[in-house]
């Protein structure tokens, strides 16, 4: 199968799948309360319902506010364009490719913390504080990580070095910790429980959602896509670490081992929700440095394991 | 050679042309003209050298004492020159907006653009010099030239005292820097930058060591890496933002251009010094991000990120000096390149970043941020400079900071053929840099959030307004250069090839070749953020064709609360106390309060402030030296006879197993 199929299979899981994943959670902490949960599919109507809605906007806000939710949207999109779902293909690839991919969702971050402080709330920069912060705390494991597959695998893309992790010989002694340490960067970056509950009604306990509690209409819409589209872009890093099957040789195998991973990875989000209370605040950052930490140690792991 | 003479001879003859008894617009038009004329000057010189002519080099017979004086001015020297002389230009011209209320003062404006002059004269100095007093005679004009700029307000006792915090600071420099070329004159029997070079890279061992370490530790006071840094809030926070800017962006990238050129003279140095320079530098670039999250005065805060920036390229310089010690040229020449792109891009915005703040510093008598807040309607064009500068500070793309560190990423992430345990490291490395990265997102988020977003804190500060047009001018130009410098990379990447030659030495030139491939990456990125920024558009525009009503608007949602006030907002404290709780031996908050008490209260307050660490302990080291010397020796019982034979023992021990090492085995 030829790059441009495969790129429209790219694309139409990165931009589909946000919202089955968020459906499959709800419907997996749905059966563990007991109830019988939304559709899978409720997140695109209520998206819909809001891309219809007339949006308000506060007195203070700058066009810094206005802009804020497109270019979060459009900055996740272009990084979900980078980041490998089918195992060693992405429709954008070139070497050191993971740096531009990580300050990509730098970029989108940065304009959603500036549109939450834009509106000049006493909650607001809560949440963006804690959302900076938790990231300065999570941002190393990612690099970590990617510093271990590049040195297990020798490629230097971030589709290679993901995709042909599966082919290293320390796979088996790595494949676990790195995909548990993707699994806290998924919780940290989608804002999911322990790190955050994305269901509190509490503003004072809140991270992404004090944010955006000033977004209405059509800006909410793309802020909440945005979100859902972060949590599927770490599952398929996920999927992609794990798949066995060639994108090339194999594309129908592939695809469906990926979507099938990224499932289990939504019902494993849920599973977590609802078994797990969120952390304490104070706690969240030790939880975040321990990911580093084990990437840390994996680095190492792959080191020892290389060498001459 | 005759170019550079002219450039010498004119910005003298401007300077001291500013000291004449003249109108002070004309002391200032002659300050600039001549720097026009001087920056003509070099530029015909240093271009073509860029461009791929050979080095210039010149003579001055001098008779008595130090001989001839030797001249040369190579890629490296070019590569600074030909933005140095440019910035400082652009530093004057915004002198004009910025000291307005001055032209109609008795003060003589002469002076300080007499300053301006010789600070490009000692540029021209230090990076031609090939003759170690020149390079101490440009040194010296440099620092005392900053010093009595930064000193500008000195009715202020304040500023008095971080004048003089920096005169002292960087004459400790000096001395470690006559000391290392003390060293070398007396092994080279010659003043010659060249036959230093000659006798560094003939004698690796100890003593060539202990001069890499004094050479380390003067350019670090000069570059302020930590821990030398202590000098340079103080100096920042002090100084008007142009000179703040400058000697940020410019000035004290003398320290970096002296570090890279010693390095060079040493040819192969150890493989240790390269990790030395990177462990180093990594620590000034961790340090330098976390002191910047607890400022709450804007140019502190600036002042602290130049020695985050300096830890970023000194990174890039250590991978560079890594591959000159394996042979390796690939990574010579990615590490030194992406080094000194840093340090191009570093200038470029943080002189914007300095003279926004500047800008708000005019418009409002204050950079304290947390009496500042919804700048950005009242300032709009301060604040799109800002904001362009804080995301290129945070090495965002599209901006020039993500192409440089881009590449000092892909050094750190070398698919290079080393030893496994040399990639772990430089891995690690690159991890460090992720998270410098992400706490100077923090910070400038903070920054630009509180100082331009919102609404004002204050209601007793000046109302803002935008500032004059000799103000907005070098910002919009230091934009465009951040701008250009990260959508088409191949421009800064065409002005640091010829250092990176240089930097390869005896290695194969063609390995400079290594950073087409990254440079046509950069470029490819540019267009792809700037598809992205169009997609931006179109979906603002998509947004507002299918909008059926115009948006309502309404008061800040505020939880249910419905009287809230301007001072409920998040202010910069609240916003870095989470963060900072965690880094308490780095961001030492002082507190001073008085909490109110009984059934009716009187005046209460809470003070907070972010001190520097390392001077607050340096200062009580000295001062409760006498007190813990006191408390040691009670604790130790100094009366007691074990003490005496337990310190004797170890006496012997030391001894002894210094003369083993010294002169190994006993027979």
């Amino acid at each position: 199968m030829s790059r441009l199929p495969l790129g429209l299979v790219h694309v139409a899981i990165v931009l589909g799948m946000p919202v089955l994943m968020v459906g499959l959670v709800n419907r997996t902490k749905a059966l563990w309360a007991g109830r019988k949960g939304p559709p899978l599919l409720q997140l695109g109507w209520d998206l819909l319902r809001l891309l219809r809605k007339r949006p308000v906007f506060s007195r203070v806000a700058t066009p810094v506010f206005r802009t804020g939710a497109w270019v979060v949207l459009a900055a996740s999109v272009l990084a979900a364009m980078i980041a490998p779902v089918l195992g060693s293909f992405a429709p954008i690839e070139f070497r050191h490719d993971f740096i531009f991919f990580a300050y990509v969702l730098g970029f989108a971050r940065l304009f959603l913390m500036l549109s939450a402080l834009d509106v000049g709330s006493a909650f607001e920069g809560m949440g963006a504080a804690r959302e900076a912060s938790f990231t300065a705390f999570i941002e190393p494991a990612l690099f970590l990580l990617i510093g271990t597959a590049g040195i297990a695998t020798g490629h230097t893309s971030f589709a290679g070095l993901v995709g042909h992790l599966h082919e290293a010989d320390s796979f088996r002694w790595l494949a676990l910790p790195l995909a548990g340490v993707l699994f806290v960067l998924l919780q940290a970056e989608a804002s999911r429980v322990p790190v955050d509950d994305p269901l509190t009604h509490l503003e004072l306990t809140m991270v992404h959602e004090v944010m955006i509690l000033d977004h209405s209409g059509p800006e909410l819409a793309a802020m909440q896509y945005a979100a859902a589209l972060k949590m599927t872009l770490y599952a398929g890093l996920i999927a992609a670490l794990l798949n066995p099957f060639d994108p090339v040789a194999a594309p129908l195998a592939c695809v469906l081992a990926s979507l099938a991973v990224m499932a289990c990875v939504a019902v494993a989000v849920g599973c977590v929700e609802s078994l797990v209370a969120r952390l304490r605040m104070r706690l969240v950052p030790q939880y975040l440095m321990l990911a580093s930490a084990v990437a840390a140690l994996c680095l190492g792991g792959a080191g020892w394991w290389t060498r001459a | 050679m005759t170019a550079l003479n002219v450039a010498v001879f004119v910005l003298l003859l401007g300077a001291a042309a500013c000291l004449l008894p003249l109108r002070k617009t004309t002391h200032a038009g002659i300050g600039l003209f001549t720097q026009l004329l001087a920056t003509g000057a070099v530029w015909s010189v240093a271009v073509p050298i860029l461009a791929g002519h050979a080095p210039v080099v010149g003579e001055l017979a001098w008779a008595y004492p130090v001989g001839t004086l030797r001249v040369r001015l190579d890629a490296l020297g070019a590569f600074f020159l030909v933005w140095s002389l440019p910035m400082t230009l652009l530093g004057g011209l915004y002198a004009i907006g910025y000291l307005k209320p001055y032209f109609r003062s008795t003060r003589h404006l002469g002076l300080h653009y007499a300053l301006l002059n010789l600070t490009s004269l000692s540029f021209v100095l230090v990076y031609t010099a090939d003759h170690a007093l020149i390079f101490l005679l440009g040194w010296e004009t440099a620092a005392l030239a900053a010093w009595l700029l930064v000193i500008w307000d000195y009715t202020n006792q304040k500023v008095r005292f971080a004048g003089f915090n920096y005169l002292v600071s960087t004459h400790i420099g000096l001395i470690f820097l006559v000391a290392a070329f003390m060293v070398l004159y007396t092994h080279s029997g010659s003043w010659d930058l060249g036959s230093f070079g000659q006798w560094l890279r003939g004698n690796a061992g100890s003593e060539r060591n202990l001069v890499f370490l004094l050479l380390v530790t003067s350019f670090g006071l000069k570059s302020a890496f930590f821990p030398f840094h202590s000098w340079l809030p103080r100096a920042h926070a002090a100084a008007p933002a142009h000179v703040s800017a400058l000697m940020s962006g410019v000035i004290h990238k003398a320290g970096l251009y002296a570090l890279v050129r010693f390095v060079f003279l040493i040819g192969k140095p150890d493989e240790w010094m390269g990790w030395f320079l990177i462990g180093f530098s990594a620590l000034s670039a961790v340090v330098g991000a976390l002191y910047t999250v607890g400022q709450r005065d804007l140019k502190r805060l600036l002042g602290y990120s130049s020695t985050e920036n300096v830890g970023i390229a000194g990174i890039g310089f250590g991978v560079g000096c890594l591959g000159l010690s394996w042979g390796h040229a690939p990574l010579v020449a990615i590490g030194f390149a992406g080094g000194l792109l840093h340090v191009l891009n570093h200038a470029f915005f943080k002189c914007q970043l300095f003279y926004a703040a500047g800008a708000v510093y005019q418009a409002t008598h204050t950079v304290d941020m947390e009496r500042l807040g919804g700048l950005s309607r009242l300032m709009p064009w301060t604040s799109l400079s800002f904001l362009l500068g804080g995301v290129a500070i945070a090495a965002l793309p599209p901006l020039n900071g993500f192409a440089s560190e881009f590449v000092i990423y892909s050094g750190l992430f070398t698919d290079a053929p080393i030893g496994a345990g040399a990639k772990v490291a430089l891995c690690a490395a690159g991890a460090l840099l992720a998270f410098v990265g992400a706490v100077s997102a923090l910070s400038i988020t903070r920054a630009f959030g509180i100082v331009f977003l919102g609404t004002p804190r204050d209601r007793s500060t000046a109302p803002a307004s935008e500032v004059s047009r000799w103000m907005l001018a070098p910002m919009g130009i230091h934009a465009a250069g951040v701008i250009a410098l990260g959508v088409f990379p191949l421009l800064g990447f065409k002005l640091v090839q010829g250092p990176a030659i240089v930097a390869l030495g005896s290695l194969p030139r063609s390995a400079v070749g290594v950073l087409q491939p990254i440079a046509t990456t950069l470029t490819w990125i540019g267009m792809v953020s700037g598809g992205l920024v169009l997609a931006i558009e179109l979906l603002i525009w998509l947004r507002a064709r299918t909008a059926s009503r115009p948006a309502a608007t309404h008061v800040t949602w505020g939880c249910g609360y419905p009287s809230a006030s301007a001072r409920m907002q998040y202010t910069g404290s609240s916003f870095s106390a989470d963060f900072g709780a965690r880094f308490r031996s780095v961001m030492t908050i002082l507190r001073r309060q008085k909490a109110p008490t009984g059934y009716f209260p009187d005046e209460s307050y809470l003070i907070t402030d972010c001190v520097d660490a390392v001077e607050r302990r340096l200062f009580s080291v000295i001062g409760h030296g006498d007190a813990s010397a006191g408390e040691l020796s009670k604790r130790l019982h100094e009366d007691d006879p074990r003490v005496a034979f337990a310190a004797a023992l170890l006496g012997i021990v030391v001894i002894a197993g210094v003369l083993v090492l010294t002169s190994g085995p006993l027979p």
